[in-house]
């Protein structure tokens, strides 16, 4: 007996649709293996709970702690989002191709759009304090944060800095804080807190499509 | 010795492990970050009273570590399913429940160990600052198990679901959880709102609460009692975690796996839990206003009614203005503020003798149409006559800076205050459903300006009222000032002759502005 013998035989061919389309086959395989659909499932979750916090009136109309409830939703959002920036197969992927840098600009820019998108539906007939244009500048920001955090700490726990800066953001809300990269606490149209949160976002873009999420440390724990 | 009895007979090893090993080692920094940002500051920014500064434990601390709680604790709880190690730690003599607290033990033990370390620092800080009183424990109490509760419900999440959305998903579940109890205790009433009042938020307190009359620890007690049985019925759900995931058929098979023992331990737990939560959450719905906080009729003491004994630290010779010994700190401004205003009214007739702090929950809840009898209320009354102030309205502005800075708009409030509660007498409502007070008349806001520009201060500033088109004090502002401006320049023997002799006819609002000299 032989190795060939006890070889499994060749993987079948993929289906016709796939070959007609690899670029795509790539992205869903690259989605599956990040948990996308979960992800997204998660998001759909998170803008229901937002949609019932604002008609079941969980939360404050108007005033500073209006704004409270729906930025740990955002937050929670992007704690989501970073989530799926980590790979189950750590160093071999990295090795493997050529594409990953791209995948990963792509998949973290489609996850941010869905979550606000997602957002923007949960809150379609309710008022939302601040609208949408805080609501994406939330997202966006923490974010950002969270896909700098994955570089240091892995994708799995990269939700924690995002969580600790939702969880400042509460504080400087209620003491009105006006810097710019506090930018939760800031009126719609802030020109110096849309810079800091689309700064902070397109660094952390930028660096995770470059290096990629830490692959060890989260194991390691 | 084999390996199976070394592996029985140790089990501090393996906790020492998962401590050294703890995943919330990374999350400690920003904790303390956290708590010194939140917490810290705002408790600093509070009057250096122990009750009062000691509230932030449950309203703040808990909303800054909680959520990390939960999802550090489901992070370590999922370790076994992220990694598919069931299988092959199922084989290993330790059982799954031991496995479990060990991890759990050492997720709590950072997680406390930080916890305490800031309560620590809020209170030094506090020690520091206080002049009366001691360190309140049931808040402290409150909040370890409050955050024992945030991390098992993590914990449990975490076991039962593992996969890598659990941890933020938990961590995320519980703030919100904490940031609803937040909106329930905003608002909460005596009866509407079981889950705010069992929530670890909180109002800021008054300022002057547990001073003279003790904290009652009723509600304390149903909030242990109800997160200490959430604690404990999911103990008794992650005992039974191997029992509840199989099918019926596996039942019996899973109950011989885990040990009918520990099947019963589990279902003792999870009834004692529940029955344990939804007693207080029943008691907590029987809770009631009282002087001394909220009151559960079935656990409340008497003697937390009673108020309690102190001699007032006091300054000044003619006009003595006292305060509760646990503001001594702000007797310096309250006498620099209110000396120049009383030598002004020195003299005439119902002229306080004396300035003194009473309570200010009759004050706020008075105005909820909860008053409490035998408490002093706040104003000029008794013979001689007593200027009666609280802490919230009188010196609430000095908080959070040295006591012996004084601001200018502060000061001129308080004495405007005094002046208008002997000029104008008590605060009138006005008429018609909706309750106001009613501005005091033109002629008396002319002599309280006046008086007030004699002791030194700025004018006052009093609301413009307006009714059918016309001012509602009987007129503008500008006549007032200038009245008021002509009474001033009165010299001071004329100026107390001519109150002597009005001061009745002024507070009872027969005066016109015409009328004054």
């Amino acid at each position: 007996m032989t190795a060939t013998d006890v070889q499994k035989p060749p993987a079948p061919a993929a289906p016709a649709r796939w070959r007609a389309a690899p670029g795509i086959r790539l992205i869903w395989l690259h989605w599956r293996s990040r948990r996308v659909p979960a992800a997204v499932l998660a998001l759909a979750v998170s803008g229901g709970v937002l949609c019932a916090a604002l008609r079941l009136q969980w939360t404050f109309n108007s005033g500073h702690f209006a704004q409270e409830l729906p930025m740990i939703v955002e937050g929670g959002a992007a704690g989501i989002i970073v989530i799926t920036t980590h790979s189950p197969f750590g160093e071999p992927e990295r090795t493997a191709t050529r594409w990953l840098p791209y995948l990963r600009l792509v998949t973290a820019l489609a996850m941010t759009g869905v979550a606000i998108g997602i957002l923007q539906l949960g809150v379609i007939g309710a008022s939302l304090d601040g609208g949408i244009l805080v609501m994406a500048r939330n997202v966006l920001g923490i974010t950002g944060i969270g896909l700098l955090t994955s570089l240091v700490t892995g994708g799995l726990l990269a939700w924690i800095l995002p969580m600790g800066y939702v969880a400042f953001a509460e504080y400087a809300l209620l003491q009105s804080w006006t810097n710019p990269w506090t930018w939760p606490v800031r009126p719609p149209a802030d020109r110096g807190a849309w810079l800091c949160a689309c700064a902070v976002f397109a660094v952390g873009l930028a660096a995770f499509t470059i290096r990629g999420a830490r692959t060890r440390l989260a194991d390691d724990d | 010795m084999t390996a199976v009895a070394l592996s029985r007979s140790r089990p501090v090893p393996v906790l020492r492990i998962e401590i050294r090993r703890s995943v919330v080692l990374w999350a400690v920094p920003l904790l303390l970050g956290l708590f010194y940002f939140d917490s810290f500051r705002t408790a600093a920014g509070f009057p250096p009273v122990w009750t009062v500064r000691s509230s932030v434990i449950t309203s703040h601390m808990i909303a800054d570590f909680g959520p990390f709680a939960a999802g550090l604790a489901a992070w370590v709880a999922s370790r076994e399913g992220r990694r598919k190690t069931g299988d092959l730690v199922a084989t290993t003599v330790r059982p799954a429940w031991a496995r479990q607290a060990s991890a759990l033990g050492a997720t709590l033990f950072w997680l406390l160990l930080a916890f305490l370390a800031g309560v620590a620092a809020i209170y030094v800080d506090t020690a520091l600052s206080a002049t009366w009183g001691g360190p309140p424990l049931w808040p402290v109490a409150v909040g370890v198990v409050e955050l024992v509760t945030f991390a098992v419900i993590g914990f449990t999440a975490g076991a039962l679901f593992p996969g890598r959305f659990t941890a933020p998903l938990a961590a995320i579940g519980t703030f919100l959880l904490a940031e609803i109890g937040f909106h329930g205790a905003e608002s909460v009433r005596p009866g509407t709102s079981t889950y705010g009042l069992l929530s670890p938020a909180s109002n800021v307190p008054l300022g002057d609460v547990g001073v003279f009359y003790h904290v009652a620890p009723d509600l304390a007690i149903a909030q242990v009692m109800f997160m200490g049985g959430l604690t404990v019925a999911l103990l008794g759900v992650l005992t039974l975690a191997p029992v509840v995931r199989v099918s019926y058929r596996g039942l019996l098979a899973a109950v011989s796996s885990v040990g009918r023992w520990l099947c019963v331990a589990g279902v003792a737990l999870l009834a004692a839990g529940v029955a344990a939560a939804a007693t207080a959450f029943s008691l907590a719905g029987t809770a009631k206003m009282g002087v001394s906080g909220w009151e559960i009729p079935a656990l409340h003491g008497a003697a937390s009614d009673q108020p309690i004994p102190y001699t007032p630290v006091c300054a000044g010779t003619s006009f003595k203005v006292c305060v509760h010994p646990a503001f001594s700190g702000f007797l310096s401004s309250a006498n620099t503020a209110l000396q120049p205003v009383a030598a002004e009214i020195a003299g005439l007739p119902g002229a306080p003798v004396r300035a003194g702090q009473v309570p200010s929950g009759d004050g706020i809840l008075g105005s909820q149409g909860m008053n409490f009898s035998g408490v002093p209320k706040p104003g000029l009354s008794g013979a001689p006559a007593v200027y009666r102030f609280i802490s919230d309205d009188g010196l609430a502005p000095l908080w959070g800076s040295s006591a012996g800075v004084d601001n200018a708009g502060w000061r001129a409030g308080f004495q405007q205050e005094l002046v208008t509660a002997f000029v104008a007498g008590p605060p009138q409502a006005g008429p018609g459903p909706d309750t106001f007070v009613t501005q005091p008349t033109a002629a008396q806001q002319a002599v309280i300006t006046a008086l007030m520009i004699r002791a030194g201060s700025a004018a006052p500033q009093f609301g413009e009222d307006m009714t059918n088109g016309a001012p509602s004090a009987g007129a503008t502002p500008a006549q007032i000032a200038a009245a008021a401006q002509r009474f001033a320049s009165l010299s001071p023997s004329a100026r107390h002759a001519w109150l002597a002799a009005n001061l009745p006819a002024l507070r009872a609002g027969t005066v016109t502005l015409a009328q004054l000299p």
